[in-house]
């Protein structure tokens, strides 16, 4: 309704304005405010897509989840993720496999992480084994598994998506230094 | 993995209070495959392949759909192949719809492509789903 609505109303105030404006020259400047509140109305409805992927706490997800960008988990997934970064939210489960860039884990995670940069905060629930390369784990993280370092099959597994992380390492010291 | 059982929606909208659950949002570098349930809204602008039950869906545009849609509210602004149970259903410009649209209220924008059939069901139709038919050719 209101689609149809919106695009004819559009022209229609438009010519009434237009009419407007020839039969009483003297009352353009009137109409012009109106036609200016019109105009965002179409543009308004389309929200920015923002590249993060959020997994609210409402969402159960049985299946598998793959991006080439960042994913936020609240909810409950049943099934591997593989993503450049992966947060767990406190509160949220993962069952699977989580493999990414740089892990961070708040909730709960049975299965396995295979990620370069591992972060257990102090909350976290980790059932399964962690291959990383550079680990951090809080005080009050709970881990029911082992954890190994691999640094030949994670590197070459993720080095092409690896290198923007890198050199982003790489260039912040550098900004630093020069300010 | 085992199919998890059809959630309904209720056909009532929800109360402002509860209307506060957080919305999902699978941004466009996003693959999903499987069965997705929520309560809440979901918003979808990459690619999902499987079953999506929600409170209401928005399928932006660039986002791909292959499967079936239950939700008390649908909004389709990008492709979708597949079956859509909801009360109420837009179909935005840019929707490029295949399949079936089971629906109580519906509305297609100007410019949007449509290959559907689009059966009209009663609210009480939706209230007792409790299975999703078999796809017919």
């Amino acid at each position: 309704m209101s689609m149809f609505t919106r695009n004819d109303k559009m022209p229609d105030a438009n010519i009434d304005e237009a009419v407007r404006v020839r039969e009483t020259p003297p009352v353009t400047a009137a109409p012009k405010p109106a036609q200016a509140t019109a105009q965002p109305l179409p543009t308004a409805p389309a929200p920015r897509t923002t590249g993060v992927s959020v997994i609210s706490k409402a969402l159960k997800i049985t299946g598998q989840l793959e991006s080439t960008e960042d994913i936020r988990i609240d909810g409950e997934v049943d099934g591997d993720v593989r993503a450049v970064s992966v947060t767990v939210g406190s509160g949220a489960k993962v069952k699977g496999t989580v493999y990414g860039n740089a892990v961070e884990l708040s909730g709960t995670i049975e299965g396995k992480i295979e990620a370069e940069k591992v972060v257990l905060t102090s909350s976290a629930h980790m059932s399964g084994d962690v291959i990383h390369q550079n680990i951090k784990i809080e005080s009050g993280a709970f881990i029911a598994g082992n954890c190994r370092p691999e640094f030949g099959k994670t590197a070459s597994a993720s080095k092409s998506t690896a290198t923007p992380m890198g050199l982003g390492a790489q260039t912040r010291p550098s900004e630093v230094s020069r300010a | 993995m085992s199919i998890p059982p059809l959630r309904t929606f209720r056909i009532t909208p929800r109360d402002p209070n509860s209307a506060q659950l957080p919305s999902s949002h699978l941004g466009k570098a996003l693959t999903a495959e499987g069965f997705l349930d929520t309560d809440g809204d979901l918003h979808i602008h990459g690619r999902v392949f499987g079953r999506i039950c929600a409170d209401r869906l928005v399928l932006g545009c660039g986002g791909y759909l292959e499967g079936d849609v239950v939700a008390r509210d649908v909004q389709i602004g990008g492709r979708l192949t597949g079956r859509i149970f909801a009360l109420s259903v837009t179909l935005d410009s840019s929707a490029d719809v295949t399949g079936r649209i089971f629906h109580n209220e519906v509305t297609v924008a100007k410019g949007a492509r449509v290959d559907a059939r689009m059966p009209w069901r009663p609210p009480s139709y939706f209230e007792s789903l409790k299975q999703l038919p078999e796809p017919r050719p």
